[in-house]
């Protein structure tokens, strides 16, 4: 076996030029598709984050009813020993934060406008999404205080500020009349701006009075370490829920219509590195086919003095694969490198401007996760082996005299 | 000189061997109805014009082609019909090959061309180590072990070719036009080498050849003619 890595190696380096520019041209790929795949995950990471802690969470669980028919009719009971169920059913999950939303009038005395209510529990909230930083003016209520925190665009629409008094007026649960005047204690710039002009805040239980709707809410959010583990931490919770009428929505089944977008919209990167491996793959492809065609009558004597033939064969994997195994070593850790050194790419101007218009930080932070440089070095290998099969094939059927002659 | 042959035991024995090259297109009689044996101990060159057919018996014998027609027996075991891996594995053990162009290989030092045969035997580390030193200092290149193809002279790399061939304790040797690339001091000094081992070591060696150095150190020449034994005679060394 150390014969044969031994000759493997060598045969690599016969023509020290020619591998250095394969492994340097695949080197170049790895580099390429895991920093491009680093700042796309890296702008969707955020954004993904950023959307599910304000709107769904990674997980949440409803009423069965509730996706159907968005309506405080199908909030459901939520107490301490619910939480401590859900919490103890997989230890990756980090906190759980219950919301009860609805529809309603936000007024002031001379117009009105469609708000979407929010009953938080306000230090949950602040653990689970620090909303208390997009705070532009006034404080985030207590938990049983009465009292309003608005989007700023709702606010100036509206035209109130902080100290004034907001008018909720709306439904409750099973059709009862819900209306109410609130101090607004705040005005926050939500990061969503849909929603920063028309979200109102307010304590969960002052909300939940407010709205017929004790002990009730509409949805527990779910808070976990890592977006990758959503789907197994899903699993865990529905197994753990003994209530056939709570149901347990994952972050991409509650927003379907975000991942289609990042799924389009990572179609170009895709195309390209797809692009750029099978450039890379025919360069490969010609280093094998040289380093095979040189050696033909070598194979032939080797064959001749006794070697197997999949022993050759062998060998030949194993050169491929060493040129694979630099070359993809070698790119993870410069790309490795460079996104440490890179990260975050600040942007500046109107790029920025625009960033910041939709809520974001106007930097193009970079992703670190694991699997997008072991993907890369996995599609080189997968290339190796696709480009080996030629001096597999030919060996093979490598006619020993023509080989000699050859 | 006479035709008689005076060996103990056959190494190599061909029943009405023929080969036929483009059966279906050109058809080149190569190979016509050739039998011979060759015992243990022989100094055999067969030699011919060119396309007589020498290179293609010593294929033949050497099991890197199959004839169209006729049997091969080396030992008694017919390798005419034996399939490609079993052949391979005949060769390694009982064949040793030593070609015009010497054939090593470049990224081997001589000492790891010759231990390779044996590694591919599967022998212990000890007897390769042992057994390489000796074969290279036999050929008289047990300063330049360590030394590649490259490095060596064309006579030095085909002394290390005859080391690499009788690394696997062959019952025979084949040679095809083993100094064709030699000049004449590296071409008696490779025939010594060979001579004394077929002498002091009974290594059965047998050549394909047109050069007229070998022919004279010979104890038997076969003689070929379009592919077919036109003599076969047995030589007196003086």
């Amino acid at each position: 076996m150390t014969t044969y890595l031994k000759l493997a190696w060598r045969n690599i380096w016969r023509n020290r030029r020619r591998t250095l520019i394969t492994v340097s041209a695949i080197v170049f790929a790895v580099l390429a598709a895991i920093v491009m795949q680093s700042m796309n995950r890296g702008s969707y990471e955020v954004m993904i984050d950023r959307m599910v802690s304000f709107t769904t969470g990674y997980l949440q669980i409803q009423d069965y009813r509730y996706d159907d028919e968005t309506s405080l009719d199908n909030a459901f009971f939520y107490d301490e020993a619910l939480r401590e169920q859900v919490l103890a059913a997989d230890s990756r999950i980090v906190r759980v934060v219950p919301r009860l939303e609805t529809f309603m009038l936000a007024a002031n005395d001379v117009s009105t406008r469609g708000s979407l209510v929010f009953g938080i529990d306000p230090d949950k909230e602040e653990a689970f999404n620090q909303i208390s930083s997009y705070l532009v003016e006034g404080r985030f209520p207590g938990a049983d205080e009465h009292m309003v925190v608005l989007g700023s665009g709702l606010a100036d629409r509206l035209q109130l500020g902080v100290g004034d008094t907001l008018a909720l007026i709306g439904q409750g649960r099973f059709g009862m009349s819900a209306s109410g005047l609130f101090e607004i204690t705040g005005l926050i710039e939500h990061p969503i701006r849909d929603m920063n002009n028309s979200v109102v805040f307010l304590p969960i239980r002052p909300a939940q009075e407010l709205l017929s709707a004790e002990d009730h809410i509409t949805g527990l959010l779910i808070s976990i370490g890592q977006a990758r583990q959503t789907n197994a931490v899903a699993a865990a919770v529905r197994q753990a829920l003994d209530d056939d009428e709570l149901m347990v929505f994952t972050w991409p089944e509650l927003m379907p219509e975000l991942l289609e977008l990042m799924e389009m919209d990572l179609a170009v990167p895709r195309l390209l590195t797809l692009v750029l491996y099978v450039v890379i793959g025919f360069g490969f492809f010609g280093t094998v086919l040289t380093m095979t065609m040189e050696r033909l009558r070598e194979f032939g004597v080797l064959l001749s003095v006794g070697m197997k033939r999949a022993h050759l064969c062998g060998v030949l994997l194993v050169e491929t694969l060493i040129i694979s195994v630099m070359a993809v070593t070698a790119g993870i850790l410069l790309s490795w490198g460079l996104l440490k050194l890179i990260d975050p790419i600040a942007l500046s101007g109107d790029a920025a401007q625009a960033v910041e218009d939709m809520g974001f930080d106007p930097v193009i932070p970079m992703s670190f996760a694991p699997d997008q440089f072991f993907i890369q070095g996995l599609y080189v290998f997968l290339i190796a082996l696709v480009v080996f099969l030629f001096p597999l094939v030919k060996i093979l059927r490598l006619n020993i005299l023509e080989a000699a002659r050859s | 000189m006479t035709s008689a042959k005076t060996s103990v035991m056959t190494i190599v024995r061909t029943e009405s061997l023929s080969r036929v090259y483009n059966p279906d297109t050109v058809p080149v009689h190569a190979l016509r109805d050739v039998s011979i044996e060759i015992d243990e101990g022989e100094f055999t060159a067969l030699r011919g014009p060119s396309g007589s057919g020498k290179t293609t018996l010593l294929n033949m014998i050497g099991g890197l082609d199959k004839p169209t027609e006729g049997k091969v027996f080396i030992n008694d075991h017919e390798i005419s019909n034996m399939k490609d891996g079993a052949r391979i594995d005949f060769r390694l053990h009982n064949i040793g090959f030593v070609f015009q162009h010497y054939n090593l290989i470049p990224v081997f030092t001589a000492a790891e061309n010759v231990a390779f045969i044996m590694m591919l035997q599967h022998r212990n580390k000890r007897e390769i180590q042992e057994r390489t030193d000796k074969l290279l200092r036999q050929v008289g290149l047990g300063d330049r072990q360590d030394a590649r193809p490259a490095q060596l002279s064309g006579g030095q790399q085909q002394r290390v070719a005859v080391a690499r061939a009788l690394a696997s304790e062959p019952r025979f040797i084949l040679a095809d036009e083993p100094t064709a690339n030699l000049d004449t001091e590296a071409a008696m000094n490779l025939l010594d080498i060979m001579e004394k081992m077929n002498r002091e070591q009974n290594i059965t060696f047998v050549f394909s050849t047109h050069d007229q150095r070998v022919i004279d150190r010979a104890r038997r020449v076969i003689t070929m003619v379009d592919g077919a034994i036109s003599q076969d005679e047995t030589q007196h060394q003086s």
